[in-house]
């Protein structure tokens, strides 16, 4: 028997046996469906992970990590009114509706606020997280109030509703009308604060655009 | 799924049980799978394969310990030939049986028997030469009553 022989009926042989692949075909495709779709699954844990993440993150800074400048505007307060270091103030009314309208606060805005029941004692400008703010100092039974103005310039306000925010013994509120950012603080009494944000807010938003 | 008979016709021959053999190449063909990326297009996906299904099979510690069973001895005369080829073959051992199969049955050339073995091409030949010479030796009985 030569080689060819040899190969030839070892070939025949073994070829002509029936090889039934279904069975087999089916489970490869199980198999690589499962583990595909266990990829997937980890893939779909770990973005709903991530969202979730980023989702309490979110809220922990909406609800729970006071606003910039309201920690900024609480801490001026705490230096300008509380301690009462001396800074040269107006007192003029003219003179600080003036000074607030070269900053871009309409001068009919300081008006308004005052007829909120709240008496304009004094103004300045400061400085609240780099950025220039009308100071106003109110009054109401004897206890002072800081109201922080700045107008908004191409800002879109995102924070249209009070938001009350509680600093120490300071307390603040937060709220942006479509022309300006105001953030008042008073350290007297909780929600004295917001109680001002809401007359105030009441006659700001009455103005017009 | 191309090439799943070839390689379960292989695999049969390696292992004790087709049971094995069939979780031999759902092994080979999920690695396959998975490795996809690493073949290279323009070469012998069919080697490739194979040389997956025998790193798999080596991995796995050459699970051959018995023949596979073959039909009763009261089977049909023109069986007879096939089951004594098979018993022949099985007499062999493995690393002949191997490249009989895919030499002579699939139709690789040494060279790519060797590269899917990882052996030398000349291992090959020399164990391709001996194992012809074992089948034919097994199954001269056969021939000369064939020849008669």
């Amino acid at each position: 028997m030569t080689d060819d022989d040899l190969d030839q009926r070892l070939r025949a042989s073994i070829l002509s046996e029936d090889v039934d692949t279904t069975r087999l075909a089916a489970a490869v495709r199980n198999q690589i469906y499962s583990r595909r779709y266990r990829g997937l699954r980890w893939v779909l844990a770990a973005a709903a992970s991530i969202s979730l993440a980023i989702a309490v993150s979110f809220a922990y800074r909406v609800f729970f990590v006071p606003p910039p400048v309201c920690v900024a505007a609480v801490q001026d307060h705490e230096r300008e009114i509380v301690k009462g270091n001396p800074r040269p103030w107006l007192v003029d009314l003219s003179a600080i509706q003036s000074l607030g309208a070269k900053q871009g606060v309409p001068a009919s805005v300081i008006a308004v606020l005052g007829t909120t029941g709240y008496r304009l004692e004094r103004g300045r400008l400061c400085f609240l997280k780099k950025q220039i703010y009308l100071h106003l100092v109110y009054s109401k039974d004897g206890a002072e109030y800081s109201v922080y103005l700045r107008p908004l310039t191409g800002e879109t306000p995102f924070q249209r509703s009070i938001r009350e925010v509680s600093i120490g013994a300071e307390d603040s509120a937060y709220f942006q009308t479509n022309q300006l950012t105001a953030v008042f603080v008073a350290s007297h009494s909780a929600g004295a604060a917001a109680t001002f944000a809401r007359a105030g807010a009441k006659v700001l938003q009455g103005l017009p655009s | 799924m191309p090439q799943l008979a070839a390689l379960l016709r292989v695999a049969r021959r390696l292992t004790p049980e087709p049971a094995s053999a069939e979780d031999l190449v759902q092994e080979t063909m999920l690695l396959a799978w998975r490795g996809f990326r690493g073949f290279q297009s323009g070469t012998n996906a069919r080697a490739w394969l194979f040389r997956i299904m025998f790193n798999v099979f080596h991995g796995q510690g050459r699970r051959e310990l018995r023949s596979p069973e073959f039909p009763s001895p009261d089977v049909r005369p023109m069986f007879q030939e096939a089951v004594e080829i098979a018993e022949a073959l099985q007499a062999l051992s493995l690393e002949q049986r191997t490249v009989l199969l895919l030499c002579v049955v699939e139709g690789f050339t040494c060279r790519e028997a060797a590269g899917i073995l990882d052996l030398p091409i000349g291992t090959v030949m020399s164990r391709l030469s001996r194992a012809r010479r074992e089948l034919r030796e097994s199954l001269a009985p056969m021939a000369k009553e064939a020849y008669r």
